[in-house]
């Protein structure tokens, strides 16, 4: 199995934006969070999965191996919430890929991954 | 009649004009390092998320027809699978289209799917997202 503990914080959140080209405020503006209803900032799902893929392309022996990733966004992640990411062959060429944050309360649920 | 509340409320079916994108070394080295990948291990597959996805993406979101309320979209679902993962420098293009926009107990539902091709138009990856919007 492998597994990575990942600390949120604003600094990675923005640093997401900056590189992914999505500066949508819910990820950036607390105050203009909240008049959307959220509790403030929230990473984005797209950071979620970047973190899950390089678990799975470890699990997998490559990144150049994956052939398909898949992810749910179940859970927001806030700055300060700390995430395990874990990827387990489920059968050959085929992962299970979790994300519990520090509450054990899951953030990605039925995700999964291919790969060669 | 659960499905009485059901609607099929706006674009679903529509295809925007593809879009070229250029996979700029400088920048899927900044993305490595911003999900904790190693920026010499060439491109990471989420990469995806900017090439193929964000590529696209606001084609939707900028569609004054679909009317899509940014602030209140939360990205639900994403999958990508892969033909093959591009290189740095590579020029891919990217094609988005809206599958499904379907609008239930308030919440409005919008499958969004993009084929990235090649130089030579051979497959590259193919993003499925699913986007919900609050109301």
């Amino acid at each position: 199995m492998s597994r990575r503990e990942v600390a949120f914080t604003r600094e990675q959140i923005a640093a997401y934006a900056e590189a992914s080209g999505d500066h949508n405020p819910i990820h950036l503006d607390d105050d203009f969070a909240q008049t959307v209803g959220l509790p403030g900032i929230i990473a984005h799902g797209m950071l979620q999965m970047g973190l899950m893929a390089g678990v799975a392309a470890e699990a997998a022996g490559g990144p150049e191996k994956l052939r398909r990733i898949y992810c749910r966004f179940a859970g927001m992640v806030v700055p300060g919430d700390v995430v395990t990411f874990t990827a387990e062959p489920l059968a050959p060429g085929k992962l299970d890929l979790r994300a519990i944050n520090q509450r054990g309360e899951p953030v990605l649920t039925k995700s999964v991954a291919e790969y060669d | 009649m659960a499905d009485s509340a059901k609607a099929d409320v706006g674009v679903a079916g529509r295809t925007y004009p593809p879009v070229t994108f250029q996979l700029e070394p400088g920048r899927v080295a900044a993305f490595a390092r911003a999900i904790g990948a190693d920026p010499a291990a060439g491109v990471p597959p989420t990469f995806a998320a900017v090439y193929s996805l964000g590529a696209t993406a606001p084609q939707l979101f900028g569609d004054a027809e679909a009317a899509v309320d940014f602030a209140r979209l939360l990205h639900a679902e994403q999958e990508f699978t892969w033909s093959r993962h591009p290189r740095p420098d590579e020029t891919v293009t990217s094609q988005g289209h809206v599958t499904t926009d379907l609008s239930r107990r308030g919440m409005r539902f919008v499958t969004f799917e993009t084929e990235t091709t090649d130089a030579r138009a051979q497959p590259v990856c193919r993003s499925k997202a699913l986007f919900v919007i609050r109301s």
